[in-house]
């Protein structure tokens, strides 16, 4: 343990070098290629131990002495955390890439067209193109991105509910577990209707697998009540109607946000028809009942209770049989 | 200023005004291409690929060329612009030439030493250019997701290439839905769009599998066709051996673009001719490894093709010995891929050899193993017998003034080539032939070299032929030493080239003398003596080692496993060892055989 921590201090270091120190200037080939495996072994490190709390601590431990000791000899020194880690060969990149002292022949390596056998003898992955690469597959996506709706939110969904499951495994606390979604949505501050997209393709993909996971995101919706709603104003009818086939817990969810969204109307006289007030974004009333006929769509045997459900409130609003006096009675009406 | 100064400005000017004559087009593009985004923006941009990068490799001689960057920016004012632009258009990005050189013009700009405000502002804006295009995210949703599940951006956009290549095959593949009906929405309106979307990213290899079903996709509604500019990139790629793509998509490949088909016929004809096979083995898995020959089996389209493009070369060359063989190994190759299809993929024989003569076909295409060993005399002999009534037919024809009948006759020759196997046959069957009954082999193993009666001399041609193998006969008879020098000398003589006309093929000859010490009942020292003495004599030593292995080849495929056969292997190896003992440099290591005594050795160990 004290030589792994040792090598952590070390790269920690050897990172702030690389961002900061004009010693770059001496960087050659070997220098450039040897960074690059400490930051791999860094990663290596990470995934042996990310899932195990008593470690992770001593190390969390450790890469604070270490940034405290390198913010004191570099001012503009940015922290590594233990979850930094896992991406330290993008962390090494960036800060080399942003060092004015980076001399271009290493620029020129890292931009090369990649070698057609691209490990070396050792079979390490060699940095020659490494960010020639990295720019042709993320073109790649970019040029493929317009022919396939949602790939980028389905391996992102993907993606959360697998680190979902594994904290949930893990046995975190649910306070834990949640601070991670929720800054994950924070994260995605300005882009909610991606966001939308992306829990829809967690809870979509794949089947039977990560049950917990995507039970733990349906509770945090049904807790999430802003969320539910965005979500189930801005998804297609496809998806809406899959996610209330594939959970019933969403099912519930989603019938109980349409009567809420129904009692919350208004009738406008001077509109001739249902309003939203409070709502925000505004749903309106044909809107609403093109919702309860995609959910009757979607689960058939949902439609006998809900038609009786809305009898029964139309009832307790004095069952008249006039437009614009009971929005349960219009909505009866609307749907048959 | 002398004239020559101001004639080297001039030349540098117009130059210099080409260059931004076409800088100028280019730059056009660019701004074009970067403020639309549409699909029409994406198919031009698609057009254009392989001539931009063309373009911006000139870009970087002439850069390159250039004093320093300060001179190179007051020439080509726009090119920092222009570049900027291709950097940000993923489709040029995505373009591994087109990046290459992309790149190298950023660097050609960059100056090691910078000498003035300019040219350090240009460092900065380069390097700013590269950090960028290398790290910068444009989805926040993207960056948060690595942020918080620890996922490098290189896995992670590895992960979003490899699921949209996923979807996209799995749309690819669904069957066409339209039934016939242009106007329905079906599962092949995406065909051509993706198809053209694939053109910058033909040599990716996370895209292969995509590349592959859109070539393997059916043609079963007019929207399901691919680009052009697809299959174009595609062909470019194979032929620079860019491409990752596996065998059956190449073979669609091939069978979408006629041209890529051409062009890999042209190759293989072409490393066939150029660079010496040690043997004929080696030669057939090279033909094998070209996939051409499978390729062929699967569609009767392209083996017509591919044959269309033997016959010519064959006609043009009408000698040439290398292309006999690599015909013959190719429709050796080709006949084994179509055996080994299933049953009801395969297409009738007669629909690949259309031009053939019909009543010869299954005679000269079922290899000899497929026949009992017994009945190859009779068979051959009615094989000769049809030729030599085609011969007479077609020469009564000519003197009619009808043409038709030389290219029947052109046409069953060029079956008999093909079929090599039957030539080899012959040979063999003639040397345990007495004189009454090798009449029809010899006249079939003349016209296998003398097709053409050029002169009417096929009579002539026969009575030499007909004289050679009387004088082997006689010789390898001989019981003892020491041999006939002049009857030796005799062969020798015939072997070289002769001033009087019309000459026997030497290889006709020599393929005889081969035979002969392989097959006849004669001491293997006395058979060796012979030949090597008259290979040493005619300088054909080469030659007599290759016909050799072809012997070898064909016996072992044939796998004549009669009590003789062990015999004759053994024999071939020991001739083959005297003669490359000497030649030593004609045969590689690992071809090294064991010698006579001790292959004898191991031949008793069995």
């Amino acid at each position: 343990m004290e030589a792994v921590l040792k090598n952590l201090r070390s790269t920690v270091e050897l990172l702030a070098v690389a961002a900061q120190s004009g010693v770059v200037v001496q960087w050659d080939k070997q220098t450039l290629c040897r960074a690059f495996r400490w930051a791999r072994y860094c990663e290596h490190v990470f995934s042996r131990f990310q899932d195990n709390p008593a470690v992770r601590d001593i190390m969390e431990k450790q890469l604070q002495l270490t940034n405290q000791s390198l913010r004191a000899a570099l001012p503009r020194h940015s922290e590594v955390s233990f979850s930094d880690l896992s991406r330290c060969q993008h962390l090494l990149l960036v800060g080399l890439l942003n060092n004015p002292e980076l001399p271009s022949s290493i620029m020129k390596i890292l931009f090369d067209t990649p070698s057609p056998v691209n490990t070396n003898d050792e079979g390490f992955e060699d940095v020659t193109g490494l960010c020639s690469r990295i720019i042709h597959c993320k073109s790649a996506c970019k040029v493929l991105g317009p022919l396939t709706d949602g790939a980028d939110a389905e391996v992102q969904g993907a993606m959360l509910r697998e680190r979902l499951g594994a904290l949930l495994a893990q046995g975190s606390e649910p306070c834990r577990t949640e601070h991670f979604l929720e800054s994950v949505l924070q994260g995605c501050a300005g882009a909610e209707e991606h966001f939308c997209l992306l829990i829809a393709a967690a809870l979509l993909t794949p089947k039977n697998s990560e049950t917990a996971a995507q039970d733990f995101l349906l509770d945090w919706l049904q807790k999430k009540h802003s969320m539910l709603q965005h979500m189930c104003s801005v998804l297609s009818d496809t998806i809406l109607m899959d996610l209330a086939r594939e959970h019933l817990k969403f099912r519930d969810a989603y019938y109980g946000l349409l009567k809420k969204w129904a009692s919350d109307m208004e009738y406008s006289i001077n509109d001739r028809t249902w309003v939203q007030s409070s709502t925000n974004p505004t749903v309106s009333f044909p809107k609403l009942t093109e919702h309860f006929l995609l959910l009757f769509k979607a689960c058939p045997s949902v439609k006998e209770n809900t038609e009786k459900e809305l009898n029964d409130l139309k009832i307790s609003d004095g069952d008249f049989d006039v437009r614009g006096l009971s929005v349960w009675g219009d909505l009866l009406s609307a749907l048959n | 200023m002398s004239q020559l100064q101001s004639l080297i400005q001039l030349q540098e000017t117009s130059e210099h005004l080409l260059n931004v004559q076409e800088m100028q087009f280019w730059l056009d593009k660019a701004v074009a291409w970067t403020q639309v985004d549409s699909p029409e923006t994406q198919k031009d941009t698609c057009r254009h690929l392989s001539r931009l990068s063309v373009f911006l490799q000139q870009l970087v001689t002439h850069i390159n060329n250039m004093s320093c960057s300060t001179e190179t920016m007051k020439r080509l004012p726009f090119l920092g612009q222009f570049l900027g632009r291709l950097c940000w258009n993923p489709y040029v990005t995505a373009d591994d030439t087109s990046r290459r050189w992309l790149f190298q013009c950023l660097w050609g700009l960059y100056s090691e030493h910078p000498s003035n405000p300019v040219e350090r502002k240009a460092n900065q804006w380069i390097r700013k250019i590269f950090c960028q295009l290398a790290t910068d995210e444009d989805s926040v949703a993207a960056q948060a997701i690595m942020k918080h599940v620890d996922v490098p951006p290189k896995e992670y956009h590895l992960k979003v290439l490899k699921r949209m290549v996923t979807l996209l095959r799995e749309d690819t593949g669904k069957t066409c839905t339209s039934l016939g009906n242009i106007n329905q929405r079906c599962s092949c309106d995406n065909v051509l769009a993706t198809s053209e979307a694939c053109v910058p990213l033909v040599t990716c290899p996370e895209v292969a599998p995509l590349i592959g079903a859109l070539l393997q996709r059916p043609t079963a509604c007019v929207k399901s066709a691919v680009s052009e500019n697809f299959l174009d990139a595609l062909s470019s790629a194979y032929t620079s051996q860019g491409l990752s793509l596996d065998e059956q998509a190449v073979v669609s490949l091939w069978y979408h673009s006629l041209s890529s088909l051409e062009e890999a016929v042209l190759r293989l004809l072409e490393s066939a001719l150029t660079s010496t096979w040690s043997t004929p083995l080696k030669l057939e898995q090279h033909v094998a490894q070209s996939l051409l020959p499978k390729a062929c089996a699967q569609h009767c389209s392209m083996f017509l093709v591919t044959n269309d493009i033997f016959r010519s070369t064959l006609k043009q060359a009408e000698g040439n010995d290398s292309v006999k063989s690599l015909i013959q190994a190719f429709t050796s190759c080709f006949l084994r891929e179509l055996a080994m299809l299933q049953p009801q993929k395969r297409v009738p024989l007669k629909e690949f050899f259309p031009q053939s003569p019909q009543s010869l076909l299954v005679s000269l295409l079922t290899p000899p193993a497929e026949i009992p060993q017994k009945a190859w005399r009779h068979h051959l002999n009615w094989i000769s017998g049809s030729l030599q009534r085609l011969t007479e037919e077609d020469e009564e024809g000519d003197r009619d003034g009808d043409s038709s009948g030389s290219t029947r006759l052109f046409e069953a020759w060029f079956l008999l080539v093909q079929c090599g196997h039957w030539v080899q046959v012959t040979v063999q069957l003639l040397v345990t032939s007495g004189p009454e009954d090798c009449g029809p082999l010899l006249w079939l193993l003349t016209f296998y070299h003398h097709p053409t009666n050029r002169g009417h001399h096929r009579a002539l041609q026969l009575v030499h032929a007909k004289e050679v193998w009387d004088h082997l006969h006689s010789l390898f008879l001989a019981l003892a030493h020491p041999l006939p020098v002049d009857r030796l000398q005799s062969l020798v003589t015939q072997l070289s080239p002769q001033p009087q006309q019309p000459q026997l093929s030497p290889l006709l000859i020599l393929k005889l003398l081969v035979d002969f010490a392989v097959f006849f009942q004669q001491s293997l020292s006395i058979s060796t003596e012979i030949l090597q003495t008259v290979v040493d004599q005619s300088g054909l030593a080469d030659e007599a080692v290759h016909v050799l292995h072809s012997l070898e080849l064909e016996l072992t495929k044939a796998s004549c496993l009669s009590g003789d056969a062990n015999r004759v292997h053994l024999r071939i190896k020991a001739l083959q060892n005297t003669l490359t003992k000497k030649y030593g440099a004609w045969i590689p290591a690992e071809d090294q055989e064991p010698t006579c005594s001790r292959a004898g050795e191991s031949a008793h160990g069995h």
